[in-house]
């Protein structure tokens, strides 16, 4: 189950995600980005809530990474220490903006 | 249901019948009891005309007896003709109306089978009854024109009449007198009678014709396209065949148009069945061709064991249980050449045949890359850049892979966004190794990747797996995690690698075992043994 709550204010959105981000709810993030982030050039992943994000998830977050590399930036807030662990092993770490 | 309708059709008929025939009837008996009052009047008040009011004390006085006998001989004859059993002229007492004096008395005892005496000229009688002495009083006061006695039921064997009692007056037109005609009212019992039979037989043909007619018009304008409908509806339940259109079966808008929702319903029913039918088809093409696909995957990855049984110096074990179909985990492992054992364990992201076809180009690159000699990270570094070329889904993979340098135990190895693997040394227990990390396969171009190295001695063991393994969730939502699977591996670290991944199998198995199997399974396990 994911709980999406979304944010658009402007040019920024804020998206919080609760539950768990995997194959059976990783669909419905994407479509949900999909149809917020036209003319957004701030993107924030606000991830205190999420329990669980599996490969899937981590597929949209760097699709929608890329996308917002194009048209601005895209931030993830408040990672837990089992998504962090995620993270890290996968070595997205690296590559998203973490705070 | 045609007897129903014509047996409430019959009931409906015979019901009005009796209430117009009881209504008619009592409007009949009081129109015709009136005409017949009203007729009587007229006999009776034509009879006065033979009496001469002037002269009735002087025939009770005894006087003028010619003339008197002349009148009665009139009223005779005129009771005679005219049919009525009684006619008579009375003086009432005027006081109180109780007794009257006879003056004339005509009796006809052959119209209506009595047995009347007349009374003699002066005969004097009570009168008992208040009905009578109440019209008395209102026919000498002038009150009405005419009163009438009704003896419709008689109590004493008497035949059903009505009496009529007209005043006499004298000249100056004062009454003077009580003229009094009986007459049978046969006629009356009569007329109603035969009212009554022709409102019942009437009501009898109406009602025998009304059923027939209800009964055909029952049986061929309403059951007949009725059972036409239903006889298609139950062949249709049966064949499942459209059968020929119903069209306008009637003239009844209603009938016409279950007829044709019948028609529709079929039509929309082939259409589904046949569409039911092409979409289960299609579905048990698809669940073949999985099966193949799955088949054909399970046939792509070194499954047979031992697999290098002339080589001592090592052993290798190493499964895969897909969560679907077909699933986006996968192993490998081959001999780059005689002293270089090549081992992969890699994870796609997703399920299903996406996975699977991505993992399937994934393998292939990786390997080819791979038996060209190179460095772990190298090989990671130049299979990123083969995928990224044509990924449009964005798909990913996660990758570890090592190479075992077979004569000396040296374990060069690289991690694209993989699992710690872990590792048992010199006999203790499995650790998870926190190798460095870089990042998975196809998600970014130009990504570099760093080779380490470990040197392994004599029964020293590396145990790779998936994220199915850590993650596998029982019916309460728990991970397995990495502490249960370093449990798992831990009840006997110095076991063979097969035994090793049947420890760790049957406890996520255990733990998970309400829930269906969330995530591929995929392990290998490697000995050295040099």
């Amino acid at each position: 189950m994911l709980n999406i709550s979304k944010n658009i204010s402007g040019d920024k959105a804020v998206f919080e995600l609760e539950g768990r981000l995997d194959t059976n709810t990783a669909p419905q993030l994407e479509a949900e980005l999909k149809a917020a982030l036209g003319g957004v050039s701030e993107l924030v992943l606000s991830l205190e809530k999420l329990d669980y994000i599996s490969s899937a998830g981590l597929r949209i977050l760097l699709s929608t990474q890329k996308i917002m590399t194009k048209q601005g930036a895209m931030k993830v807030t408040k990672v837990n220490a089992a998504v962090m662990e995620i993270f890290e092993v996968t070595g997205f770490a690296d590559i998203l903006t973490i705070e | 249901m045609a007897f129903v309708i014509i047996s409430a059709i019959v009931l409906a008929l015979a019901v009005f019948g009796l209430v117009v025939g009881l209504f008619g009837f009592a409007s009949f008996d009081s129109v015709y009891q009136n005409e017949y009052a009203v007729s009587t009047y007229h006999m009776a008040d034509t009879a006065t005309l033979l009496v001469n009011g002037d002269h009735l004390d002087d025939y009770l006085a005894g006087d003028m007896a010619e003339e008197y006998e002349r009148t009665r001989t009139n009223l005779d004859v005129y009771c005679n003709k005219i049919s009525v059993s009684l006619l008579y002229v009375i003086q009432v007492d005027r006081g109180d109306y109780r007794s009257f004096v006879s003056i004339f008395n005509s009796v006809d005892n052959s119209v209506d089978n009595t047995s009347y005496t007349p009374w003699e000229l002066g005969y004097e009688r009570e009168t008992t009854n208040d009905e009578y002495r109440k019209k008395y009083k209102a026919l000498y006061e002038q009150e009405s024109l005419y009163e009438t006695v009704y003896r419709v039921k008689t109590k004493d064997g008497q035949n059903p009449h009505i009496t009529t009692l007209v005043p006499v007056k004298n000249s100056s037109g004062n009454v003077v007198a009580i003229l009094c005609m009986q007459r049978p009212i046969r006629e009356i019992r009569d007329a109603r009678n035969s009212y009554l039979y022709s409102i019942i037989i009437s009501t009898a043909v109406l009602a025998l014709l009304a059923s027939v007619f209800a009964a055909g018009f029952v049986r061929y304008r309403l059951i007949a396209p009725i059972r036409k409908v239903s006889d298609e509806a139950s062949r249709f339940a049966r064949e499942n065949t459209k059968g020929k259109a119903l069209g306008n079966i009637s003239g009844f808008a209603e009938l016409s148009r279950l007829a044709s929702s019948i028609d529709t319903m079929e039509a929309d029913m082939t259409c589904y069945i046949e569409n039911l039918t092409r979409v289960t088809a299609e579905k048990e093409r698809i669940g073949t061709e999985l099966n193949l696909a799955t088949r054909i995957q399970a046939a792509m990855l070194p499954n047979i064991f031992p697999a290098f049984p002339e080589r001592t110096e090592f052993d290798i074990y190493a499964n895969m249980h897909p969560a679907k179909e077909v699933g986006g985990d996968f192993y490998d492992f081959f001999l780059v050449d005689r002293d270089h054992l090549c081992m992969v364990m890699a994870d796609v992201s997703g399920k299903g045949v996406p996975a699977a076809l991505f993992m399937m180009a994934s393998r292939i690159i990786i390997a080819n890359n791979a038996k060209m000699g190179k460095s772990p990270a190298q090989i990671l570094a130049d299979t990123n850049a083969s995928i990224c070329q044509n990924n449009r889904e964005e798909m990913f993979v996660t990758v570890w892979l090592g190479i075992l340098e077979i004569s000396t135990g040296k374990l060069t190895a690289a991690n694209a966004g993989h699992e710690y693997p872990a590792i048992s040394k010199r006999g203790g227990g499995f650790e998870l190794f926190k190798d460095k990390h870089g990042f998975v396969i196809g998600g970014l171009d130009g990504v570099k990747y760093s080779n380490y190295e470990l040197e392994l001695e004599h029964g020293d063991k590396v145990f790779v797996y998936t994220d199915g393994v850590a993650e596998a969730m029982n019916r309460l939502g728990e991970l397995f995690g990495t502490d249960r699977m370093l449990g798992a591996l831990n009840e006997a670290p110095e076991a063979s690698p097969e035994q090793i991944l049947n420890n760790v199998l049957r406890a996520t198995n255990e733990f998970a075992k309400d829930t269906e199997q969330f995530d591929d399974l995929t392990m290998l396990c490697v000995e050295y043994k040099g």
